[in-house]
């Protein structure tokens, strides 16, 4: 490995990660003994050791545990926490297999380091059906590494984490130390390696009654050869997974000693507030800061060219100063561009692709075809806005450039990602940048993005000493890069008997996941789907479950539409659609029991159901709306889910929960609008944000329907819930909704 | 599926991971002040304008008195006496490293506005045995000045 001297050789770098560096991120690691093996060839040692293991008394099991002279088993998670409850599910999948005593389990992430990439995610980007033979398990293990370091990818997204990361990494490296340190113990102890068992950080040995620490053979352990593939648990012994175990980050987060990106406190930091251009691709072209240069506790103002900052003692001085400064900008393109003239924009490259134009994304049969024979024909065109991420903590990021170093602290979803930003911003090799990740106060792909870590440090390489930015609430929601907006139509097709046997449709854009706008476990014998790129110089960014958030909504308010026309209800006419998909069955049957599907409702009261399977999970909900009011209100949201096997219950039943919330709120008010090319909204008076009073009862059923095969939970909640909701608005009302939000609508 | 399926994530990771165009610096910047300077300076900007900048100005100028033993910045060495940076709020004898004399040290003052005027009006009188043998302020005006300064440096 040619880069193995990179961290070996060189004490300048080995130093950088230094187990005081960790301590400093809240993690403990005191007086640890540890001990080194790789998992799998393409992870070695030699290159991840010195990033973790810093001291005499320290030395690393694998990428992933560290076992303590303490006896204390620590999990090395590659994944940022964001509220998902990622490091507590992850410790839970590698303690498991590990037989690690749960009460004396540490969580630590792992450095933000291109050796330290998460290659179970770049084996499920890349080859999401791979079975791979053991014999060519380590090559493969070795050359995705290879292409996910070239990707940057330890990144927190997707809903990936505990399906790919945890299913193959975590329970892997769990297994393969449990079974060198039960190897290291039968060679001491001198007895078979079948006879010795392991319970709580504890090995044992029943006929000689020896029963010794994990942490007497760490040394010991690290000697034995490498299990080229350990044994997993089958799912009957399980101990930790499957539990709803506590979170490991709430006490801290309850108790307010939890350490967020924008918490970041550097000796001699002062503060940076900005202010970019409000259109997108316009520059600065002259600024007035004479009232600013007066005013307390300002230091610099600068001119960047694409934004304006000021940097003073507090936070505060800088916003108030900024606020003074008048700015005109360059004129460019968008500035013209309306909402409405977007969306102008959207029919008519719609209807340029007519019926045969645009890029086909899936086709199977003659839809032209069977819609022209088709008894029954229903076509619709559905619209959903702009959104915001609206992260509870605002964009933020401290830097500190100096003596051709650059440190930086964030929370960011990709780390790796974050650090290449930075060095780029800098104009320095990402060997001398030290990134610190933190706490996310929020992601839901906002933090995926690299502006805020670029403005930093171009803010701090000005200035020479260490600076905060601050984004305010205003630059937070009018700085975004959004939720694309987007149009779709469909056309489909039912036969006398009302069954669906066409359906055509085209939209705007698409971004990712490819199968979002797809329906392949609809029984429909005819469709194509098909998409036109549009134009606009707005930034686009993943927003939780993506693309699937758009066309979730398109494709289950269609489906309901065309029950309708069939005469038929919701519920029987997607039973008929996933005839044969007994999984999919269970979990739709599962929703509409839990819901009562048949059982009278007051007046003025609707049920409507939605399904959208995403991230490898099932998903059925059945929301309960009350139209009595001027405004809808969701009383009740019926969830049943199937993600193969959930490893914590509890924290996917919050993830649920919490997509609701997020898409309840979308759903009502969530609109980011355009006028002269410049975001209208700004803070969440004209971007509200769901109320405690407006939140419906939830209930989850969870099925565990293929354990071998797990499925994602951070935004698979997220899709079925605005067509549930609309089409329970339908059912109460007659009022077909095509169009989000609910707030432009009106019901008295 | 296929790997074609899964490009476009990956693109949007790669675009995010290697644009290395050289990202360009500040085309205007103004420096008002350096960080270790006191920021009084921007707050002296419109003393008319304030009578309550006025009096810290005025502050400033009379802090000449005391300059030549007391700093007042933050983590500034100490002179003859104490860097006198924060010191509102501050009990007596608080700064680390400072060789406080016994009286001063028992005195369990905490520096309000009211004993810091007590103080410079007649050092040795209010701390009988303090080492701070010159500096005293006969001046009422110019004790209420020099204490708004310092307060004004206590304030963040
Ligand atoms: C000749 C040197 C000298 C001058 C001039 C002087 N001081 Fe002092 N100051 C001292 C010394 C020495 C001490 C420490 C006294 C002790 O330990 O008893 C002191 C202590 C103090 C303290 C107490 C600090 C503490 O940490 O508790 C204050 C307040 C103070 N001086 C204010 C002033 C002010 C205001 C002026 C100007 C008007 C001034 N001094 C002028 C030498 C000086």
């Amino acid at each position: 490995m040619s880069d193995a001297e990179t961290m070996a050789d060189s004490p300048k770098k080995k130093g950088k990660w230094t187990r005081r560096a960790f301590i400093g991120a809240g993690v403990v690691a005191g007086g640890a003994l540890v001990v080194g093996v790789a998992v799998r060839p393409g992870n070695p040692i030699d290159r991840l050791s010195p990033m973790l293991a810093n001291g005499q008394d320290e030395q690393l099991l694998n990428a992933w545990v560290k076992v303590g002279a303490d006896n204390v088993v620590t999990a090395v998670i590659p994944h940022v926490e964001m509220g998902q409850g990622v490091y507590t599910a992850l410790a839970q999948m590698l303690a498991d297999e590990m037989d690690a005593d749960w009460a004396t389990v540490r969580i630590l992430e792992a450095p933000a380091d291109k050796k330290y990439v998460s290659d179970s995610i770049g084996r499920d980007f890349l080859f999401p059906d791979l079975e791979v033979p053991e014999i060519f398990e380590p090559t493969v293990a070795g050359g995705i590494l290879e292409l996910a370091q070239a990707m940057g990818l330890q990144f927190t997204g997707g809903s990936f984490s505990v399906r790919a990361t945890g299913q193959r990494a975590m329970r892997t490296a769990g297994a393969a130390a449990r079974e060198m340190l039960i190897a290291a113990a039968a060679s001491e102890w001198n007895v078979p390696a079948t006879e010795i068992t392991t319970e709580n950080s504890m090995l044992s040995h029943a006929k000689s009654g020896k029963s010794e620490p994990f942490a007497k053979f760490a040394t010991a352990a690290a000697e034995q050869s490498l299990p080229a593939k350990p044994k997993l648990k089958s799912p009957e012994n399980y101990k930790l997974m499957g539990k709803p175990l506590a979170r490991h980050d709430i006490p801290e987060k309850v108790d307010g000693s939890a350490v967020f990106g924008i918490d970041a406190n550097v000796p001699g930091m002062k503060y940076a507030a900005v202010k970019a251009a409000p259109v997108v691709g316009a520059t600065v072209a002259s600024m007035d800061a004479s009232a600013a240069k007066a005013m307390p506790g300002v230091l610099q103002i600068l001119n960047m060219g694409d934004f304006v900052a000021v940097v003073a003692d507090g936070y505060w001085q800088a916003q108030q100063a900024l606020n003074t400064i008048d700015t005109q900008y360059s004129k460019t393109e968008g500035d013209d561009l309306n909402l409405d003239g977007l969306f102008a924009r959207y029919d008519s490259y719609l209807n340029d692709a007519g019926d045969d134009g645009g890029d086909i994304e899936t086709e199977e049969g003659d839809v032209a075809d069977a819609f022209v024979r088709a008894t029954t024909k229903v076509e619709a065109e559905y619209k959903v806005p702009f959104l915001a991420h609206a992260t509870m903590e605002p964009m933020n990021c401290t830097a500190w450039v100096r003596d051709g170093k650059c440190d930086v602290w964030s929370g960011h979803q990709a780390p790796v990602n974050a650090r290449q930003a930075a060095a780029d911003a800098a104009g320095l090799d990402f060997e001398d940048v030290t990134y610190h990740n933190a706490y996310l106060g929020g992601g839901f792909g906002r933090r995926s993005e690299k502006d805020n870590i670029e403005m930093a440090v171009r803010i701090a390489k000005a200035t020479g000493y260490p600076v905060k930015m601050i984004w305010s609430r205003e630059e937070d929601t009018m700085q975004d890069h959004y939720r694309p907006s987007a149009t779709s139509r469909f056309q489909g097709g039912l036969d006398a008997d009302g069954k669906a046997v066409s359906w055509s449709n085209i939209h705007t854009h698409l971004f990712d996941p490819q199968e979002a706008p797809t329906v392949p476990y609809y029984n429909i014998a005819n469709h194509k789907i098909r998409k036109v790129d549009v134009p606009t110089h707005l930034r686009f960014g993943p927003w939780r479950s993506v693309d699937h958030s758009q066309h979730g909504f398109f494709i289950e308010s269609f489906v309901d539409e065309m029950a309708h026309a069939a005469g038929k209800d919701g519920y029987a006419f997607r039973r008929e659609l996933l005839a044969g998909s007994d999984r999919h069955l269970k979990i739709l049957d599962l929703a509409a029991k839990m819901s009562g599907w048949d059982q009278p409702l007051p007046e003025k009261h609707g049920r409507g159901i939605a399904f959208v399977p995403s991230f490898g999970s099932i998903i059925a909900q059945v929301a309960e709306v009350d139209m009595s009011g001027a405004k809808p209100k969701v009383k009740k949201i019926y969830v049943a889910a199937d993600a193969g096997f959930v490893v914590n219950p509890d924290g996917f039943i919050a993830q649920m929960e919490s997509a609701i919330v997020y898409g309840l709120t979308a759903t009502l008010y969530g609109e980011i609008s355009i006028k002269n090319g410049a975001v209208q909204q700004s803070n969440f008076h004209d971007y509200q944000m769901l109320r405690i009073n407006e939140m419906p009862e939830v209930e989850v059923q969870i099925i565990n329907g293929d354990h071998k095969r797990l499925g994602g939970g951070g935004e698979p909640g997220l899709p079925p819930l605005a067509p549930a909701v609309t089409n329970a608005i339908f059912a109460a009302t007659g009022t077909r909704i095509r169009e989000l939000p609910l707030s432009k609508h009106s019901f008295a | 599926m296929t790997i074609a399926r899964a490009l476009p994530l990956l693109s949007l990771i790669l675009l995010a991971a290697c644009s290395a165009d050289p990202v360009p610096g500040p085309t205007e910047q103004i420096i008002v002040r350096e960080p270790g300077d006191a920021a009084v300076e921007t707050a002296v900007a419109t003393p008319e304008a304030d009578p309550e900048l006025a009096l810290i100005a005025a502050g400033k100028a009379a802090f000449a008195n005391c300059s030549a033993c007391h700093a007042i910045v933050a983590d500034a060495a100490n002179g003859v006496g104490p860097t006198l940076y924060g010191m509102i709020g501050k009990p007596a004898g608080a700064v680390d490293g400072f060789a406080y004399s016994d009286a001063l040290n028992a005195s369990g003052i905490i520096w309000t506005a009211a004993e810091l005027d007590a103080f410079i009006a007649n050092p040795a009188a209010k701390i009988p045995g303090t080492t701070m043998v010159a500096g005293a302020l006969a001046e009422p005006e110019q004790r209420r000045a020099v204490i708004a300064y310092i307060e004004s440096l206590s304030a963040s």
